[in-house]
């Protein structure tokens, strides 16, 4: 084994990872498993690029982890936890404690001790986040019954693993385990002896009064600069130093990063927190996995390929078997329960963690620690494939179930209308939504204007809304209406192409400046344009023909009907002027109106039967 | 089946319970165009000439909406008085409505005892609908039939099923 740089390693896990992943989606494999494919492949037992600093990077890349923690978090507020919270504990608490009930068995049968099996079940019990959201959002299930019902575990899951790993030191009573763990404690030191057990409630309450006093005003602050990448570090320090302040205390930095998570869900930095961590988790979680892949020790898989792979088609029978039961019992069909059962059947990326603190506590020794990682990343790469039976094979017999499929569980309700930009324009209308009961995710980038909306009761965010990512966390995947309320044309025109391309089922609802905006739009295909400049000076010219002593109803008729005729032509234009829409010279935008007048006044003519003028749109 | 054109006037649709079932008779009939005026115009603006343009292309209208305080809903009137034109019916105007013919399909809420002499309304549906009925008529327009649903808040099922039934033989007139 060479030695490399820090530079060359990155460099090798990228680029595994970057070949590997591509490769695997082809094969209909999720990424998780093309990372560790990938990491296998530049392991030791195969291209051996890898030093010995291995294990360094895998520990590093934990704080991937810990950032999928903070998401999770941020996707949960404190009323939404509240309101499904029967749910996830039904479908959650039932999946652990029978999970683990069941591994615990067959692992004490098999002659493992009762500690070391039941460390094994705690380990194995979980589910993979990252393979399961991954397939669900691949398949677009998020609003299916199963898919709920999967994310609904997974949460559990991911909120059982913070008890957990409070709870293994505490299992191994090793004076050395504990001592080892004591030299991390820096400021728990200072406090009385008597004071110590309560750390765990202290620091989850300092962590909601952070959350609830310092975090948002200190975000609000940093907004205030304009400066995207001072958001990002502002993040970044946010979620490592919670989980820092965790460690001092020697509690899981998971927890912290979960509980500010969660305190920051209700705030309007949460689209643009998620956008902004997302890369980095991602990135993050992307060599966590390499490395993992680079771990796997096949010398313990040679030497005992027997025990593992049955371990590992036990661990999966009894967790489908587990599954399928509950999906049942929540009166699922059969359909779904089986791909409840199949979808989350492998053992999760936590195992990885939980494993390795598992031995890093003396727990498990070293050898078994190798055996339980090579069965974990069985597991990971055959429930894909168990998924893929099940849509290629079974599903055929179930097409008579399917149409009975009703999403009358309704959990994760997304808000179907995106708002971008809350000026004076966009506030009319969300006002007028939000009067009559629609709710809508509103996106801007006025600090000010955003804290003020929020007091009201708006469901406000902050960030920029023409970065994808921002989008993306606000729910464009789920949205069918976008609404483009931005002062900025430009801004507005790049959102339509933006949306027009990645989302082309999306309604889009865009306000222009003027004519020569509009034009742009209809040419892109957007069926509803608002032109600012239209209607009120309509109703001002109404209120004049008023004045000069038409009676109202006949002045509201005609500027109804200049409206009417406004917009066909307005439509007729844009096709024919389509080509030379290039360049616009004041000039030519003058003669462009005096067409308009000259049209307007064939068209007004009592009796006009020959024109489509009041054709297109009415 | 004649073309048919089916001008259809509620104010209140999203209450509606009986016209919301009846709808479903134009279900898969062919050569009907179904209007429901309050979303074409939901602000009164009618548009005559695109109106009168379509109107030629139809052999049969049929006007169905509920009646409400005891005539017309507003849009369906305003609607008659914006397309249809006086110089139509002058003496050597040519009229593009003539020879065709028409249904009127309308529901009212209370019971048929009332819509009589000597109930509690003392009138019949019939001369609440005498305005139309003689627009028709000056238009060389053939009225085939008035098709009445009484006591249209209060149906129940059956009734409906019996109704929906009744009002499909009405659409088969030829």
């Amino acid at each position: 084994m060479m030695e490399n740089s820090i530079a060359m390693t990155i460099l090798i896990f990228l680029g595994a990872a970057i070949i590997m992943v591509p490769l695997g989606k082809k094969l209909g494999l999720s990424s998780v498993i093309g990372y560790i494919l990938g990491g296998i492949l530049i392991g030791p037992f195969c291209l051996q690029l890898t030093g010995r600093d291995v294990g360094d990077i895998m520990h590093a890349s934990e704080l991937g982890v810990i950032m999928l923690l903070f998401l999770v978090g941020l996707e949960l507020e404190p009323q939404k936890l509240w309101q499904i919270r029967k749910r996830i504990l039904g479908l959650g608490l039932s999946q652990m404690l029978l999970s683990i009930a069941g591994i615990l068995i067959v692992f004490y049968l098999a002659g493992f001790g009762l500690k070391k099996s039941f460390i094994i079940a705690l380990c194995f019990a979980m589910s993979s986040t990252a393979i399961v959201l991954q397939t669900l959002k691949e398949k677009n299930l998020f609003r299916t019954v199963s898919g709920e019902s999967s994310f609904s575990i997974l949460l559990f899951q991911d909120i059982a693993v913070i008890p957990i790993l409070a709870l293994l030191p505490f299992i191994s009573k090793s004076e050395k385990a504990l001592s080892q763990a004591g030299h991390e404690k820096v400021l728990i030191q200072y406090l009385p002896e008597w004071l110590q057990p309560f750390t765990v409630i202290f620091a989850v309450l300092a962590l909601i009064l952070l959350g609830r006093y310092i975090f948002t005003p200190f975000l609000r602050f940093v907004s205030m600069s304009g400066l995207n990448e001072l958001l990002t570090a502002a993040s970044l320090f946010l979620v490592i130093g919670v989980s820092e302040l965790m460690i001092s205390v020697d509690l899981s930095p998971a927890l912290g990063a979960f509980i500010a998570g969660v305190m920051l869900a209700n705030s309007e930095f949460r689209h643009e927190l998620e956008s902004a961590i997302d890369p980095f988790k991602g990135l993050l979680l992307a060599v966590f996995f390499v490395s993992v892949g680079a771990t796997i020790n096949f010398d313990i898989i040679i030497s005992k390929p027997f025990f593992i792979f049955s371990a590992a088609f036990i661990v999966l029978a009894v967790k489908a078997i587990v599954l399928f039961g509950i999906g049942k019992y929540y009166r699922m069909n059969n359909e779904q329960s089986f791909f409840l059962a199949f979808a989350l059947s492998q053992v999760g990326e936590f195992a990885f963690v939980l494993v390795n603190f598992a031995a890093s506590l003396y727990l498990i020794d070293y050898q078994a620690n190798g055996e339980l990682m090579a069965i974990v990343a069985i597991t990971m790469c055959i429930s894909p494939l168990l998924l893929i039976f099940k849509e290629k094979v079974l599903d055929k017999r179930f097409i008579r179930q399917k149409n009975e499929e009703n999403v009358e569980l309704g959990i994760i309700k997304q808000r179907k209308v995106i708002i971008v930009g809350f000026g004076f324009f966009g506030s009319t209308v969300g006002r007028l939504l939000k009067a009559n009961g629609i709710r809508s995710t509103v996106l801007d980038n006025d600090p000010d204007r955003v804290a003020l909306l929020r007091s009201n009761g708006f469901n406000v965010y902050y960030g920029d809304a023409t970065k994808p990512a921002l989008l993306r966390s606000a729910g464009i995947e789920e949205a069918e209406l976008l609404v483009l309320c931005l002062d900025d044309p430009e801004k507005n025109k790049f959102l339509v192409d933006y949306a027009k391309e990645n989302y082309p089922g999306l309604k889009i609802f865009v306000r222009a400046k003027n004519r020569l905006d509009a034009y742009e739009f209809i040419n892109k295909d957007v069926n509803y344009i608002y032109r600012e400049t239209l209607g009120t000076a309509v109703d001002m010219a109404v209120d004049i023909l008023q004045e000069n002593g038409m009676r109202k109803y006949t002045a509201r008729r005609m500027g109804k009907r200049f409206m009417l005729i406004d917009k066909a032509m307005t439509r007729r234009l844009a096709k024919e002027k389509d080509k030379d829409m290039i360049t616009f010279t004041l000039r030519e935008s003058l003669e462009r109106e005096a067409e308009l007048l000259a049209l307007d006044s064939i068209s007004f003519e009592e009796n006009h039967w020959s024109g489509d003028d009041e054709e297109e749109d009415k | 089946m004649k073309k048919t054109l089916v001008l259809f006037a509620h104010p209140y649709f999203e209450h509606s319970t009986t016209n919301v079932i009846l709808l479903e008779c134009y279900d898969g009939m062919d050569n009907v165009t179904f209007r429901d005026l309050y979303e074409d115009y939901p602000d009164f603006h009618i548009q005559p000439f695109r109106e009168r343009k379509r109107i030629i292309e139809y052999d049969r209208i049929i006007f169905h909406f509920p009646i409400i305080w005891f005539g017309l809903p507003p849009l369906l009137k305003l609607w008659i008085d914006e397309v249809f034109d006086m110089r139509w019916v002058s003496e050597n105007g040519i009229n593009i409505l003539s020879g065709k013919d028409a249904l009127i399909i309308t529901s009212v809420g209370g019971r048929e005892a009332n819509y009589t002499k000597e109930g509690r309304y003392e009138t019949e549906v019939e001369e609440l609908l005498s305005g139309l009925k003689v627009s028709l008529k000056v238009n060389d327009i053939n009225l085939k039939k008035i098709h009445v649903i009484y006591n249209a808040d209060n149906l129940t099922d059956e009734q409906l099923n019996v109704i929906c039934e009744e009002l499909s033989q009405t659409l088969k007139i030829k």
